[in-house]
């Protein structure tokens, strides 16, 4: 089936095309997920912790429906992941209804993920109906609201995304305010929901621009986003975590997750650590991307992730075929196997290097916890920079923070632009990022040529790791 | 003694932040006021910023992606209406291909580029040149 889709009442742009009237009550949707037959994505998470598991998740959307519903079928099949996605396409992302709908009809292949509002709820019911396991939804949108609704009237228990780290990322010139208030509002009706029975899963994508995110920012803007979320009703907060390559640094960051929920949320809302195999420049090598899906996932089982968000040996590439979905799935899987309980990493300098992320974290969030309106001192400090993110694509935030790998691979800040980061730990990153200078000479200031080098080297890390140095060029 | 400001953006087909970043950073460090307009900037929203900040000495255009002149088109008519008055410096990897066509660079000073930067480095000096030039030529227009 390929018929026409055809947007009913949605003459303004940006408007969702059949309308909120056209959408389920909340209660029947409620009444649908329970009678779905199958786990939400908050159950499954739970489920994966209490057995000390990582449950597994590809990224998966193509335009059509028939072609996303035998994707979605082939990757259950093939891989039995514990949760599945709906890849949401850039138009939907923001808002462009209307190009989203055209593209549909010209040629499906040509969108770039699953136009979810234009195919409308009852269609999003039946790719629900058409697998086991749950669905999310993951995107890029600064304001999800529309998404959102057909969301949860399609019985999907599980949304990524949030007012900062859907926006910087991803748009320009989205006022923060704007999609925070957004965001809230989805929050809200999760809220709702959680009072009528439904726990919706609400991921956060500390990932950000997937270039270089020093720990503690990824983290911090994550517990901002789930104070937020907290605040405005939402029981099931996932943080998720991008790998940086390190192995002590990606394990002390995924173990600080359940210590800044317990420091910084209320009681009573479930947190989840998330995983993020590595978002970055890929080795284009089939062996060697293998090598660091594999190396992805095990991190996350040492860290203790509830989830892991997979790549595939195509990665280099641009988006997988279903084959590469399916065996990126596989080999993550492998890394739940109970022959690998012999796998450790040093206690030792994981506790030192989770003690530094948790106070450059609380350095970071609270004064903004501190006042009495989050939203707006969020917006605020973006603007005066001391709340901030590295290579922003958003206006909105000041991007002073310059990050720079150290010797051993880990993410130190080389510029801390404004954040409001302790001395102690401004001359550790110092220390780190010096002591290593013996290759660079003079890793202080270095010059704006070796200074850009030295990032797109930082950049390409895997691909020297694995002696694909050939590769040029920053992102 | 007033700043120095210049306008900073990215061409508008072109999504990549990092280099952009890094001239930000550097370009501040040694005293400039950098209105950055980051990535995906079309040449109107550079046109814009001249009107906001009509005391920018240069605006400076980096192009990774291989369509600076493709996406550089409205250049010529920006400058022939005066929506841009000062210079244009445009950096990065100007053409598609590995092998770079010198007819490239040629095409983009046609379109109104003033100076072609290739290390980005240079952009300090190149900017030191640009003022000297234009304050010689333009007395009155010289920052006091």
């Amino acid at each position: 089936m390929s018929g026409k889709v055809v947007l009913l009442g949605a003459d303004r742009a940006g408007e969702a095309p059949h309308g909120n009237r056209a959408l389920p009550s909340l209660e029947e949707s409620v009444a649908y997920v329970a009678g779905l037959g199958k786990p939400t994505a908050a159950q499954v998470l739970q489920k994966a912790r209490e057995s000390g598991r990582v449950a597994i998740q590809p990224r998966c959307g193509v335009g059509g429906h028939e072609e996303m519903k035998a994707l979605l079928r082939d990757l259950e099949t093939e891989a039995a992941p514990d949760l599945l996605t709906l890849t949401i396409d850039s138009h939907t992302r923001l808002k462009r209804f209307e190009q989203a709908l055209r593209t549909l009809n010209r040629d499906p292949k040509d969108l770039n993920g699953y136009p979810l509002v234009t195919h409308g709820w009852q269609r999003g019911r039946d790719l629900n109906e058409s697998v086991a396991a749950p669905l999310e939804i993951r995107h890029g949108s600064p304001d999800a609201r529309a998404l959102f609704d057909v969301s949860v009237a399609s019985g999907i228990t599980s949304f990524e995304g949030g007012g900062i780290s859907y926006n910087l990322p991803y748009s320009k010139a989205v006022p923060v305010a704007e999609s925070l208030a957004a965001w809230e509002e989805v929050d809200r009706v999760c809220g709702r929901l959680a009072e009528l029975g439904l726990i919706v899963d609400r991921e956060l994508f500390g990932t950000l621009t997937a270039v270089l995110v020093p720990p503690s920012i990824s983290l911090a803007i994550s517990v901002v986003e789930a104070v937020l979320a907290a605040r405005a009703g939402v029981r099931c907060i996932s943080v998720a975590y991008p790998q940086s390559g390190h192995l002590v640094q990606d394990v002390a960051a995924l173990r600080s997750i359940p210590l800044l929920a317990r420091r910084y949320l209320p009681p009573g809302v479930q947190v989840h650590a998330v995983f993020h195999e590595f978002m970055g420049v890929f080795p284009k090598g089939r062996a060697h991307a293998e090598d660091l899906i594999f190396y992805g996932a095990l991190v996350a089982r040492l860290g203790g992730a509830s989830k892991l968000i997979t790549k595939t040996y195509q990665e280099a590439y641009g988006i997988p075929d279903t084959r590469a979905n399916i065996e990126g799935l596989r080999l993550a899987a492998r890394a739940n196997s109970p022959l690998l309980d012999f796998v450790a990493v040093d206690a030792d300098r994981v506790a030192e290097e989770l003690e530094w992320i948790l106070a450059e974290v609380a350095d970071i969030v609270e004064p903004l916890l501190e006042q009495a309106d989050l939203k707006a001192a969020v917006a605020d400090a973006l603007e005066r920079g001391t709340l901030d993110i590295p290579f922003s694509a958003s206006r909105y935030a000041k991007s002073e923070v310059i990050p720079k790998r150290d010797a051993e691979g880990a993410i130190r800040y080389l510029s801390a632009g404004s954040l409001p980061l302790s001395g102690r730990a401004l001359r550790r990153n110092d220390a780190l990022l010096r002591r290593d200078a013996r290759t660079g000479g003079g890793a202080a200031d270095p010059g704006l040529r070796s200074l850009l080098a030295d990032l797109t080297g930082d950049i390409n890390y895997f691909l020297t790791v694995f002696g694909e140095t050939d590769h040029e060029g920053t992102s | 003694m007033q700043q120095r400001k210049i306008i900073l953006g990215v061409a508008a087909s072109d999504a990549h932040a990092v280099a952009n970043h890094l001239i930000a950073h550097a370009l501040r460090g040694i005293g400039y006021t950098v209105v950055n307009l980051g990535t995906c900037t079309p040449v109107e929203e550079f046109a814009e910023a001249c009107r906001e900040h009509p005391d920018a000495e240069a605006v400076v255009i980096g192009s990774l992606n291989g369509h600076a002149h493709e996406d550089l088109r409205d250049l010529a008519a920006a400058k022939a209406e005066g929506a841009i008055r000062c210079p244009v410096v445009v950096g990065g990897n100007l053409s598609v291909g590995s092998r770079k066509d010198p007819s490239a660079l040629e095409r983009l000073r046609r379109l109104g580029v003033d100076r072609i930067v290739s290390d980005p480095a240079a952009l300090p000096a190149v900017l030191d040149e640009l003022r000297a030039a234009r304050s010689a030529a333009e007395p009155l227009l010289a920052v006091s």
